[in-house]
C-alpha cells in the first residue's frame, strides 16, 4: 500500500489576492493529480528540527497538472501562515503531502444542481470545484453564495465574475457582513434562514451542497440546509476553526 | 449544536477532514469516507464529520450526535497512538 509521502515543491509564483489572503503556485515534479476539494498538508521544520504542520485546500482544479495553488490566509499570531505570507519567495522550496480528504469532493461526475456556500477563506475549496467544473465546459447548474466581511475580502472577485459572466449556468451571490460597496443592492448580513431559502430556492432540493469556511458559520448553515429538508447526506461540510481575525 | 452558547473550543473545533492525512498515514488508505458507530449513542458518522479537536497535544475525535470522544491520536516522536474505544466499530468500503 503506497504510503502518503512527503514530497518537495518548488514556489513558482506568488499572487496577492486581499490584504490578508496569498496565492502560492508550487510545482511538484511528482504529483499525482487531486480531486476538486481536496487538500494537502504542509510542513514547516526549523533549523532546530522543530516541526509543524498545517492542512491547506487546494485552489487550483485538476486539470492544472504538476502544480498546486495554494491560497493561504494570513492569521496574524499564527505560526505557519505569517511565514508563508511575509518570508517565503519565489524559487523556494516547501514540504507538502496529499492529496488528502475523500469527503469534501466534488467534480463532474458527482452531477448537479451543485450548491456551493463560503465563508471567507472557505471559498478556496470551492474555487477548485468551479475552476474544474469550468474547465470541464460543465454546464451543471451551479450556485455560490460567497460570506465575506467587506469587498476587500473577497477572495478571486475578478475571476468569478468572469466565470459567471460566461453564462454556463453559474450563478455567484455575494453577502457582505461588515461593510457592502456603495450602492449595493445584493446580501449584507449574516448568512440566515431566509437568505438560504432564497439561494436553494432555484435548485432543486437534491442539490449536492458544499459549506466550507469558520466553524461557526458552517455549523449555522449545515443546521439551516438540513432544516430546510436538504438530506444530510448531500450536506457537505468542512470546517476551518476561527475566523482569521 | 448550540450555536447561542457556543464557545472558543466550539470556535476552535475542526472536523475530520483536517486530520485526514493523519488518518492516511495511520491506515494506508483515505479514512475520511469510513463510518465510525459511536459507542455512546450508537449513531453513524463518516470519519470527515466528527468533532475535530486538534489544538492539543494530541487530536480528539467527538461524535457529532452526542459528542463522546470516539477517539484519540497522539504522535510521540517514536510511535502513534490510536485509541479507538469511543467506537463499535469502523467501516470500510473494499477498495479494488
Amino acid at each position: 500500500m503506497p504510503a502518503l509521502e512527503w514530497q518537495v515543491g518548488t514556489v513558482t509564483a506568488i499572487h496577492p489576492e486581499t490584504p490578508k489572503t496569498k496565492s502560492l503556485f508550487v510545482a511538484l515534479p511528482a504529483w499525482t493529480g487531486h480531486r476538486p476539494g481536496q487538500h494537502i498538508d504542509l510542513r514547516l521544520t526549523a533549523p532546530d528540527g522543530y516541526q509543524t504542520q498545517r492542512s491547506y485546500s487546494i485552489a487550483s482544479p485538476p486539470e492544472l497538472a504538476k502544480q498546486l495553488e495554494l491560497t493561504v490566509d494570513l492569521i496574524p499570531d499564527g505560526e505557519v501562515s505569517p511565514y508563508l505570507h511575509d518570508v517565503v519567495m519565489q524559487g523556494d522550496q516547501l514540504e507538502l503531502r496529499g492529496p488528502v480528504g475523500g469527503y469534501f469532493v466534488w467534480d463532474v461526475t458527482v452531477g448537479g444542481p451543485l450548491l456551493l456556500v463560503g465563508g471567507g477563506s472557505g471559498v478556496v475549496p470551492l474555487m477548485a470545484m468551479l475552476r474544474h467544473r469550468a474547465a470541464q465546459h460543465s454546464t451543471i447548474p451551479a450556485r455560490l453564495l460567497y460570506s465575506a466581511r467587506t469587498p476587500d475580502d473577497v477572495i478571486y472577485r475578478d475571476e468569478l465574475d468572469q466565470l459567471a459572466r460566461a453564462g454556463g449556468g453559474l450563478e455567484v451571490l455575494f453577502t457582505f457582513t461588515r461593510q457592502a460597496p456603495a450602492g449595493w443592492t445584493g446580501y449584507r448580513r449574516r448568512i440566515d434562514a431566509a437568505m438560504m431559502n432564497e439561494v436553494v430556492k432555484p435548485l432543486a432540493n437534491g442539490a449536492r451542497t458544499y459549506v466550507c469556511g469558520p466553524t461557526l458559520l458552517v455549523e449555522s448553515v449545515a443546521n439551516l440546509l438540513v432544516g430546510m429538508g436538504l438530506p444530510a447526506e448531500r450536506v457537505h461540510t468542512e470546517r476551518f476553526g476561527p475566523t482569521g481575525s | 449544536m448550540d450555536l447561542e452558547t457556543a464557545d472558543m473550543n466550539t470556535a476552535l473545533m475542526v472536523d475530520g477532514n483536517a486530520i485526514a492525512g493523519e488518518l492516511e498515514q495511520i491506515f494506508g488508505h483515505d479514512m475520511t469516507m469510513a463510518v465510525a458507530r459511536c459507542a455512546g449513542c450508537a449513531s453513524d458518522s463518516k470519519m470527515a464529520t466528527l468533532m475535530a479537536f486538534v489544538r492539543g497535544p494530541g487530536v480528539v475525535l467527538r461524535c457529532p450526535s452526542c459528542q463522546s470522544v470516539i477517539a484519540r491520536i497522539v504522535e510521540t516522536p517514536t510511535a502513534t497512538y490510536l485509541d479507538a474505544r469511543g467506537m463499535v466499530y469502523l467501516r470500510m468500503a473494499q477498495t479494488s
